[in-house]
């Protein structure tokens, strides 16, 4: 009991310390593959991690009309997906609190640093930033749905929606094609990059203040906070990746405590992350933004897909 | 049970209603026109998939001309009339895009309701999934309510035809060659002759959406 | 405990009295008598709890058919519970409040009759206390409504909206209890329930669509609620905190009175029809908080919204209990029971904070308000920790009702039951686009009121609340951070009030587990393991400003684009906040825009004036109340006739009326 109670300690902290490396790293994989693809050298992998350092030598900054919260709000972010990282079934199943965690407190935890944000961009008292909380939060508000719809229709299939044991009930099935999960995963993936802010919802590289989303939110944050900012979005986005990884091909991650299978659970989630991102940028390469106006279409599309999803588990089980 | 047949199954059909959704959900006809060839295939495959399990070779060849029929002919015919003479785009449906996905799911959910009952009866691995095949044809219903061009009303008539035809090859031993043969051919027939008034139409009085045709009234 | 009760009443009655007669200290005297009354309330309600033994008394010379007749429950101990847990801390911010409004005769003598029979209804052990307790508690919330008139016009809209709404539904709770009396032979709730099985299904069913339909009125259920926002947001700070925090409450007490106690055996439609009108009204509030701009009409609207999640928990209740699932029937019911507190808690918080607000500024119109943090800081943050409560974010109460609603439709969903099946998918649905929704109406009423710079001299002009309001804020908002961080302080009372109605579902202090269901949570942990990484950014953070040797932070102008001088009225407001939803949702909420373009005589290429107008009207109202309303008049037009004035016309009908019921009668 003592042991295993260590050993999951252990594994959430090896977690920890990869989800805040991989957060950077993943951001310039990404970049990389981009470029690589539109013909450029483009930037080291590690680019992201030096950028971050930069940022953090730099004096912070304040518009003069912010409060509180603007200055709490980066801490919010990346505390969030810090505890979501510690704590939900990344590299092993048995992390702390594994049996306490499930898919909706996960799921909450992340909008707890979405409200923080969003909050944090009208606390500037400038147009463009609440233009970007406004469009941000109708985003959120219309991927919520499908999100949540998707977790309900993967727990049906578990009877449970308490993470570990849903990645585990996947390691144990031998079919993986199910439809209902199929579109589960469909639905949830886009969901995933509407809530990370990629393309075609939003564009993480634009300049243009009008076409900005969650970059016009931030405007207003300079060093240290932008790159806590940076990264904690980065960190958002592996985890999802990563839990999305998990969902669809659980196969590798540590289902027994002991440093062997957690070194295994690491690399195998690296490689899973690597190649879901990898994708992801091929997939940006080859689409446009979308008009701020279709993308409900597109979540609601993803939530249609949820809600049948819930029906084919319900009438093919 | 056999597992080996179920799920190759449950994916065709899954395959038929997520393409009626995507016919709903795009507003290029070029993609509506893919995801009914697609439907098509889907189709066709959930037909030989069954003649194969129940060692029906007529059903197999059935399915076959489904797929070429469904799945490459009509899609075609009707695209060669896009790329003539109509703009690629669905101008905006009635209802709203995000509005009529939901309603899509709604018509699932009572297909799944209304269907309880036969799915009990008959309580064959094949039978559990009537409800998509109604949800189908209920969903070509609708899109062909919310969308205003001639295309999309005929996509919206196919995918009724598909709902139809998926839900008899699920409910009974399939349909007789005769009658399915029949059937797809009265559809190319109808979608034929649509061709040629949409055209006509298009050239006279350069109509593309149906709702227009209420001023020729006058 | 006669002598609880009694307290409670005489304190409760005094406290009318102090308010009708006294001329000096009117306000802080009749406030210290309702805080006594309602500790003397909630004294008596967490006795029953305790002891889960029912609370009998009756006097049966006080009132005609069948007198008064008290009976706590436990389920109606809980609810007297909450009330009096609201009722506190508005009496405690009323003698703040009094300052700005509401210290009249009128206004001081109905507010604590309001309070009063709030307390008194869920303790009503027969149809007559019962049916007195809600009209006195209807009649005195409506003086509430209106007392305002002299100054605000649309008071009186609101109060005739809310008259009608109000009386016709006690009129439907009448005719049902009334009628099931009748059936019974006894006005006793117990006796009542014990003929119940004697009814036929025909029968039974009517009496319950009357009763829900009168109890779903007052709950602010769709399509009845559209009293709801009027009254809510012309009712002054204490009142629609009562409002909102207790008196919805008691329609969902009279639903769960008449459905599961007094008709027991209902077949399985009553609660798909719950379930479907829980789904429609969370999606309706939720569609309008996210997009109006009268703060209390936000929340108001949000009200409602979570009342349909109130509904959607207690319909899969019901499903679950007809298909035999009686584990997930109890765990839905509790978690009606966690929201509906929930609910009280964070929205009476939320209502304070929004009369402080209209207290400091005179406005409820965000569009004029802005920048209120640094002006209000403990309200600011008292109306954060709601806002954040009710969008469920962690660690706040909310999460807590959030998530057992998502395991309660998960585990009802495992059922065969078409019915179940098509309710549940629905339910989750509805809730999944409710949150989305919320979190934009709140994030709104909170970033555009208190963040960023005020819009107007109003806003400019705020002052922080007095002390007594700032207590009863904090209070409340303490209230729903413990239950967040340790949601058993309140998941525990509820399991004890449901302890003659369902079998314990939910167990666990440091972690919500439920019982021979899988699930499990654990706040108190994940709010220990939120503030420690908080702890640790924060640390990095001054360290690495440190040693780059920056002593403070540097504040700067915003980016304008690279525009100079930005004023206030360039921000984002509470109508534009809302506007992309607007969009997405032009089908349902068909908003009325109108854009007035005119062109200089001169040239059509120079604009004189653009005018942009843009209403955004309850949909129900407008499409279902008023052709009604049009349609009444004109009928009321034709009989007109029949009245001209004539005496001897009137006295005719008199006649005649007496003469077709002599006819009749025989």
């Amino acid at each position: 009991m003592k042991s295993t109670l260590l050993w999951s300690g252990i594994a959430s902290l090896a977690q920890l310390i990869w989800l805040v490396l991989a957060g950077p790293l993943a951001l310039g994989l990404m970049r990389k593959v981009r470029s690589v693809i539109e013909g450029r050298d483009g930037a080291r992998v590690t680019q992201p991690l030096r950028d971050l350092r930069k940022l953090a030598a730099r004096q912070r900054t304040r518009p003069t009309d912010a409060t509180w919260i603007f200055s709490a709000a980066p801490l919010v972010l990346v505390a969030s997906a810090l505890v979501l990282g510690a704590l939900s079934p990344l590299a092993s199943l048995h992390v702390l609190m594994s049996s306490r965690v499930d898919v909706v407190a996960v799921l909450f935890v992340l909008l707890l640093g979405s409200v923080a944000l969003l909050l944090s961009a009208l606390d500037t008292g400038t147009a463009f930033a609440g233009m970007g909380s406004s469009r941000a939060a109708m985003v959120g508000a219309m991927t919520e749905p499908a999100l949540l719809v998707a977790i309900l229709a993967m727990s049906l299939g578990a009877g449970t929606s308490n993470l570990a044991r849903l990645v585990d009930a996947g390691v144990a099935t031998s079919t993986l094609a199910g439809p209902a999960r199929i579109l589960a995963l469909v639905s949830f993936f886009i969901a995933v990059l509407a809530e990370t802010g990629r393309l075609p919802v939003d564009n993480p590289a634009t300049h243009l203040e009008l076409t900005m989303i969650h970059e016009a939110m931030i405007l207003e944050y300079a060093g240290p906070d932008l790159a806590l900012i940076t990264w904690g979005e980065s960190m958002r986005l592996v985890l999802l990746v990563g839990l999305f990884s998990n969902l669809a091909l659980p196969w590798g991650i540590a289902t027994s405590v002991g440093a062997l299978s957690l070194g295994v659970g690491l690399l195998a989630l690296t490689l899973k992350v690597a190649v879901v991102a990898i994708g992801v940028s091929l997939f940006e390469v080859t689409t446009a933004k979308l008009r701020l106006f279709r993308v409900p279409e597109l979540l609601a599309g993803a939530f249609l897909l949820g809600v049948l999803s819930v029906i084919s588990a319900v009438a093919l089980r | 049970m056999k597992v080996s047949y179920v799920t190759p199954l449950d994916l065709a059909v899954v395959v038929v209603i997520v393409t009626a959704a995507l016919t709903l959900w795009r507003q290029s006809l070029v993609a509506s026109l893919r995801a009914l060839s697609l439907q098509g295939v889907g189709l066709g495959v959930v037909a030989m998939v069954l003649g194969a399990h129940r060692r029906d070779p007529v059903l197999v060849f059935v399915g076959v001309l489904v797929l070429l029929i469904k799945g490459a002919a009509i899609p075609r015919l009707i695209s060669r009339v896009v790329a003539r003479d109509h703009p690629g785009r669905e101008g905006s449906p009635l209802i709203n895009i995000p509005a009529s996905l939901v309603g899509a799911g709604l018509l699932t959910l009572l297909a799944f309701g209304a269907t309880r009952g036969l799915v009990a009866l008959i309580a064959t691995p094949a039978a559990r999934l009537i409800p998509f095949g109604v949800a189908t044809t209920l969903i070509g219903f609708f899109a062909m309510v919310v969308r205003r061009r001639a295309v999309s009303q005929i996509v919206g008539l196919l995918t009724i035809d598909n709902g139809i035809a998926l839900t008899a090859f699920l409910a009974t031993s399939g349909v007789p060659l005769v009658v399915e043969l029949g059937v797809s051919l009265d559809v190319l027939l109808a979608v034929a002759v649509l061709r040629v008034l949409a055209g006509h139409l298009h050239r006279q009085f350069n109509i593309q959406d149906l709702d227009q045709l209420r001023d020729l009234h006058d | 405990m006669t002598r609880l009760l009694a307290l409670t009443v005489v304190a409760g009655l005094a406290a009318i009295a102090w308010g009708a007669l006294s001329s000096r200290a009117r306000v802080p005297l009749s406030a210290l008598a309702l805080v006594v009354s309602s500790a003397g309330a909630a004294t008596l309600a967490v006795r029953v709890l305790a002891t889960g033994t029912n609370f009998a008394w009756s006097q049966t010379n006080v009132l005609p058919l069948g007198g008064l007749d008290v009976r706590l429950t436990p389920l109606g101990a809980l609810f007297v519970l909450v009330s009096a847990v609201v009722a506190i801390a508005s009496s405690v911010y009323w003698t703040g409040y009094a300052r700005h409004a509401m210290a009249g005769r009128s206004a001081s003598a109905s507010f604590a009759l309001f309070t009063l029979s709030l307390l008194v209804v869920p303790m009503a052990g027969n149809v007559t206390t019962f049916l007195f307790a809600w009209e006195l508690m209807a009649l005195s919330s409506l003086i509430l409504v209106a007392h305002d008139h002299a100054r605000r016009p649309e008071s009186i809209s609101a109060a005739r909206w809310y008259a009608v709404m109000t009386q016709g539904g006690a009129g439907a709770i009448t005719l049902a209890l009334v009628g099931l009396a009748a059936h019974a032979h006894s006005t006793r709730f117990s006796a009542i329930a014990t003929a119940s099985t004697h009814l036929s299904g025909a029968v039974a069913s009517t009496f319950f669509l009357f009763a829900l339909a009168g109890f779903a009125s007052k709950a602010g259920v769709v399509p009845l609620h559209v009293w709801l926002p009027k009254a809510h947001a012309e009712a002054p700070g204490p009142v629609s905190a009562l409002m909102s925090g207790a008196m919805v409450n008691l329609g969902v007490y009279g639903i769960i009175l008449v459905g599961r106690t007094l008709l027991p055996q209902g077949p399985q439609w009553w609660w798909l029809v719950v379930s479907l009108l829980g789904g429609t009204t969370a999606a309706v509030g939720a569609l309008y908080a996210a997009t109006s701009r009268d703060l209390k009409r936000l929340l108001a609207y949000s009200t409602s919204d979570n009342m349909g999640l109130v509904l959607l928990a207690l319909g899969a209740s019901g499903l679950s209990l007809s298909t035999q699932h009686p584990r997930v029937a109890s765990l839905a019911l509790a978690t009606a029971m966690v929201l509906l507190v929930n609910h009280s808690l964070f929205k009476s918080t939320l209502f304070l904070g929004a009369g402080a607000v209209h207290a400091a500024t005179g406005s409820r119109n965000m569009d004029e308000l802005g920048g209120l943090s640094r002006l209000m800081p403990l309200t600011s943050v008292t109306f954060l920790v709601g806002a954040l409560a009710v969008s469920a974010i962690p660690p706040l109460n909310g999460f807590t009702g959030e998530w057992l609603l998502f395991q309660s439709l998960l585990h009802s969903l495992a059922s065969h039951d078409v019915a179940s099946v098509v309710a549940g998918t629905l339910a989750v649905a509805a809730m999944a686009l409710t949150g989305g929704l919320t979190i934009i109406a709140f994030v709104k009423a909170f970033g555009i009121t208190f963040l960023g710079r005020g819009r107007t001299e109003r806003a400019l002009g705020a002052h922080e609340a007095t002390f007594s309001m700032r207590v009863a804020q904090g209070a409340l908002a303490l209230a729903c951070v413990a239950t967040g961080v340790v949601p058993y302080l309140l998941v525990g009372v509820v399991a004890r009030g449901l302890a003659g109605v369902a079998s314990p579902s939910i167990s666990g202090w440091a972690t919500l587990r439920l019982s021979s269901l899988s699930g499990a949570l654990t706040p108190l942990f994940l709010s220990g393991a939120l503030l420690g990484a908080l702890a640790l950014v924060a640390g990095w953070r001054t360290l690495v400003q440190r040693r780059h040797g920056f002593a403070n932070v540097a504040t700067l102008e915003a980016w304008g684009s690279g525009r100079h001088h930005q004023s206030p009225q360039m921000q984002y407001t509470a109508t534009s906040y809302g506007e992309p939803i607007l969009r997405v949702f032009d089908d349902v909420l068909r908003p009325d825009r109108d854009l007035d373009v005119s062109h200089v005589v001169e040239s059509r290429y120079y604009l004189e004036r653009i005018r942009y107008r843009a209403s955004n009207e309850d949909v129900i109202e407008r499409f279902l109340y008023r052709p009604a309303l049009a349609l009444l008049r004109a009928w009321a037009r034709r009989v007109r006739v029949l009245a001209n004035g004539s005496v001897h016309r009137y006295l005719a009908y008199g006649l005649a009326a007496l003469v077709v019921i002599l006819v009749i009668l025989k």
